[in-house]
């Protein structure tokens, strides 16, 4: 899912630890214990648009950061409505709703693997692109401000 | 931008392959209903028929038995389901109605008897509520109406008389939901068709049910608690319009009028 990369110059210090802290983000917002699916989004955003002035790798990062957390919004936000409708509506919990909500859980499960582990790599300074968010990220995020 | 494309495009199938592959498992009886022991559903059940029987007699009478029984059993037959497993009970009461109870009890009224045009009609209530039956509907409704624990509680403690009876008048007198009723609907017909019994008049029941629903309701319970009954009477012609059987007569003429003179006369 992740991937070791070059990146396009050895970051300092203080980027490494921006870059890592964007990806904590997201898992602070799950400590919190916020069970809206959109507050990780938010969470990340905010910190996304507080350091959108910093440099290219803390940019690349927090990008990367937000749109993993964007690919999974939709996800949970249906989960969690669905949830919603078989707890307070007619609507039955089928085998494709415990299937749906596995299926979601496994892909955060996967997520919050991969945030940990880029959040403690890019702490050391060391560039991580992940599968699809990567090439997406390098497509939105451009070197020169 | 192929490569980023291509990379979504395997993320989006992962995750439907994923969600397809899980929902082959069967997650409502591993979560849900296997919690509901058999015993507790026979348990369930016998108290809930209590209820219904405390309310109006059981007709013994062996021909009216009988008869209704040939009807359940051909259905039965037809479609594999294990005759063992229901047990048809005809209370006097003059209310439009029928329905399902836990462990197989399917409960018809006389009125509803008094009330069809032709045994086919009749059939085709039972083979809708055969349906919820095998379809484990009236066990999912209950853990719906009460949830997993207060209804093992009911069967697994002393039995709360009150609790049982108000589960029973939902069972009875509310509707299932409109996902539940359609799948019954589907089923119900399916049934039918295998049985070589016209699933039509069952649409022309739930019409003139419908049509009849604004004038005294008091009877009418069976409608009531099958809602959008038009719409749902055009799906079933639909569907035989569109896959055309040959029908075989339910009962004799003489049968058919015994079997509702004996359900009208008997009093409530």
């Amino acid at each position: 899912m992740s991937l070791h990369k070059q990146f396009a110059y050895s970051p300092h210090e203080m980027e490494a630890e921006t870059a890592s802290n964007s990806y904590l983000m997201s898992l602070i917002a799950i400590i919190v214990g916020l069970p809206l699916p959109i507050i990780n989004l938010i969470a990340t955003l905010i910190f996304f648009l507080n350091n959108r002035k910093g440099t290219y790798f803390v940019r690349w990062h927090c990008t990367q950061a937000l749109l993993s957390q964007l690919t999974l919004v939709p996800l949970n936000s249906i989960g969690f409505w669905w949830t919603f409708s078989v707890l307070f509506t007619d609507r039955v919990a089928t085998n494709e709703y415990f299937a749906y909500l596995l299926t979601v859980f496994v892909f955060n499960l996967l997520e919050l693997i991969a945030t940990i582990y880029t959040a403690i790599q890019t702490r050391k300074g060391l560039h991580v692109e992940w599968w699809f968010h990567g090439p997406l990220t390098h497509k939105l995020c451009k070197e020169a401000v | 931008m192929k490569k980023i494309l291509g990379q979504g495009l395997v993320v989006v199938g992962l995750f439907l392959g994923t969600w397809w592959l899980l929902s082959k498992i069967e997650w409502v009886s591993i979560f849900r209903i296997e919690k509901i022991s058999r015993e507790a559903k026979k348990k369930l059940g016998a108290l809930m028929l209590e209820v219904f029987q405390q309310d109006s007699k059981e007709i013994k009478d062996s021909f009216a038995t009988r008869t209704l029984d040939s009807v359940v059993n051909r259905i039965c037959m037809a479609n594999g389901i294990d005759r063992t497993t229901i047990n048809v009970h005809l209370l006097a009461s003059k209310d439009i109605n029928a329905f399902a109870l836990p462990d197989g009890h399917l409960v018809v009224y006389g009125g509803l008897i008094a009330d069809a045009k032709n045994p086919v009609e009749l059939a085709g209530v039972i083979a809708h509520e055969l349906a919820h039956i095998q379809l484990n509907h009236v066990t999912q409704k209950l853990v719906k109406e009460i949830g997993i624990s207060a209804l093992l509680t009911l069967t697994t403690g002393s039995g709360n008389g009150t609790a049982i009876r108000e589960l029973a008048r939902t069972l009875s007198a509310t509707a299932f939901d409109r996902a539940l009723e359609t799948e019954a609907d589907k089923v119900g017909v399916e049934y039918l068709q295998k049985a070589k019994i016209d699933p039509v008049p069952l649409a022309d029941f739930l019409l003139r049910m419908s049509e009849r629903q604004n004038d005294i309701l008091e009877y009418f319970t069976w409608v009531s608690t099958h809602p959008d009954a038009e719409e749902r009477a055009k799906e079933i012609k639909a569907y035989c319009k569109s896959n055309p059987a040959k029908y075989d007569p339910v009962l004799s003429d003489t049968a058919w009028l015994m079997l509702q003179d004996l359900t009208s006369l008997i009093p409530e």
